[in-house]
């Protein structure tokens, strides 16, 4: 499986609080993470695959793996199509 | 006592001078109520020929043309015109109306008509003076810190709203503008101070005031658009720097929203616990 990437050069971001805020730089539009979908944005590191991905999230989130693989699936969907992610 | 940089940079180059201005900055013909502005000039034209030029260095130079409204001047000049020298001079407006308690400013914001200066002109009247009135210049040449220039403006209210708070009538702002400028009850501060809170009013409910986190306090930043605008033309932001920009913005000032009816009837327990607030150094 791909590693998923960051594609660095498509935004900016920061942390205030605990909440992750993304600004990307094509369009100015502002995209914000809290609570699980800031955990994942925080694993994705260049390395981990969907499967690493899955699994760091099991040990944080412990029940239903299905579920959880369905929910991240979208939500990574949705950044690969925002253009902030890749799988290469 | 001696004036912060920003105060003094203000005064400077807000010094007024008539005589004939350009017609347009950037090739096509300025509408009336918009602006133009490229490099180190601002050109804003008002109703009819009514034009007001900034040049960083040389102060505004204002066009009368055959016929303009004296007083209209005024509100021009310290609204949009005071506003765009302020962000051409790295200065950051902000569309708020403040009152200071402790040497620390307590500022109210939110849209026209939200309610920001009945609200400060009642905390007057529970005792802390007006910082100023519908714009806040915000100094961020400290790193460390958010300085806050005292108010340029006088305090104007509605009729409804001097009924409201009992705020003394003084004379009409304009022949167009319902409203009448107001003495503060508990006086002007005219020293810059830092900022303690930056409250957003909101409608319905309440009355409570409760702190924003995270996010919020950055995207919070963007209602105010004309001055964001303003500023971000005037700076020549990229987005990765606007973004910067406000990302400091919402690290550095502590936020809070004030819900609360718009009921006359519920006017004073609103205004009894935005005071509450402030004089309890901004716990909710």
């Amino acid at each position: 499986m791909p590693a998923i990437t960051k594609l660095l050069d498509r935004f900016t971001e920061t942390d205030i609080d605990e909440e992750i805020i993304i600004m990307r730089l094509d369009t100015g539009d502002l995209l914000s993470l809290a609570g699980t979908g800031a955990t994942v944005w925080r694993l994705i590191d260049g390395e981990r695959d969907r499967r690493a991905l899955f699994a760091a999230l099991a040990d944080d989130f412990p029940g239903d793996d299905q579920r959880i693989a369905l929910d991240v699936g979208a939500f990574l969907a949705e950044l690969k199509e925002s253009g902030l992610i890749d799988e290469a | 006592m001696t004036k912060a940089l920003g105060e003094a940079t203000m005064q400077v180059e807000t010094r007024v001078r008539h005589g004939e201005t350009p017609r347009t900055l950037l090739g096509e013909p300025l509408v009336e109520m918009s602006w133009h502005m490229r490099g180190e000039e601002f050109l804003l034209r008002g109703e009819g020929e009514h034009y007001f030029y900034y040049r960083k260095g040389s102060g505004i130079t204002i066009d009368r043309g055959a016929s303009f409204d004296a007083s209209e001047e005024s509100l021009w000049l310290n609204g949009s015109v005071y506003a765009a020298i302020a962000s051409m001079n790295g200065l950051l407006p902000i569309h708020a109306s403040a009152v200071a308690f402790q040497n620390r400013v307590f500022a109210f914001t939110g849209a026209g008509g939200a309610g920001k200066s009945t609200l400060v002109a009642a905390l007057g009247d529970r005792g802390l003076p007006m910082f100023c009135d519908d714009t806040l210049i915000l100094d961020l040449s400290d790193p460390e810190q958010i300085l806050c220039l005292p108010g340029h403006k006088r305090l104007k209210l509605r009729p409804d709203a001097l009924e409201l708070t009992g705020a003394l009538r003084q004379e009409k702002v304009s022949l167009t503008v319902d409203k009448y400028y107001a003495q503060p009850a508990a006086g002007n501060v005219g020293v810059a101070l830092p900022m303690a809170r930056l409250i957003f009013l909101e409608d319905g409910g309440g009355p409570a005031i409760a702190p924003i986190q995270g996010a919020e306090r950055l995207t919070r930043l963007q209602d105010d658009h004309q001055t964001t605008q303003l500023f971000a033309a005037a700076r020549g932001f990229s987005r990765g720097e606007q973004f910067g920009h406000l990302v400091r913005l919402a690290r550095q000032i502590v936020m809070a929203r004030f819900q609360r009816s718009r009921a006359t009837a519920q006017f004073d327990e609103g205004a009894d616990l935005a005071a509450g607030y402030i004089m309890s150094g901004g716990k909710p």
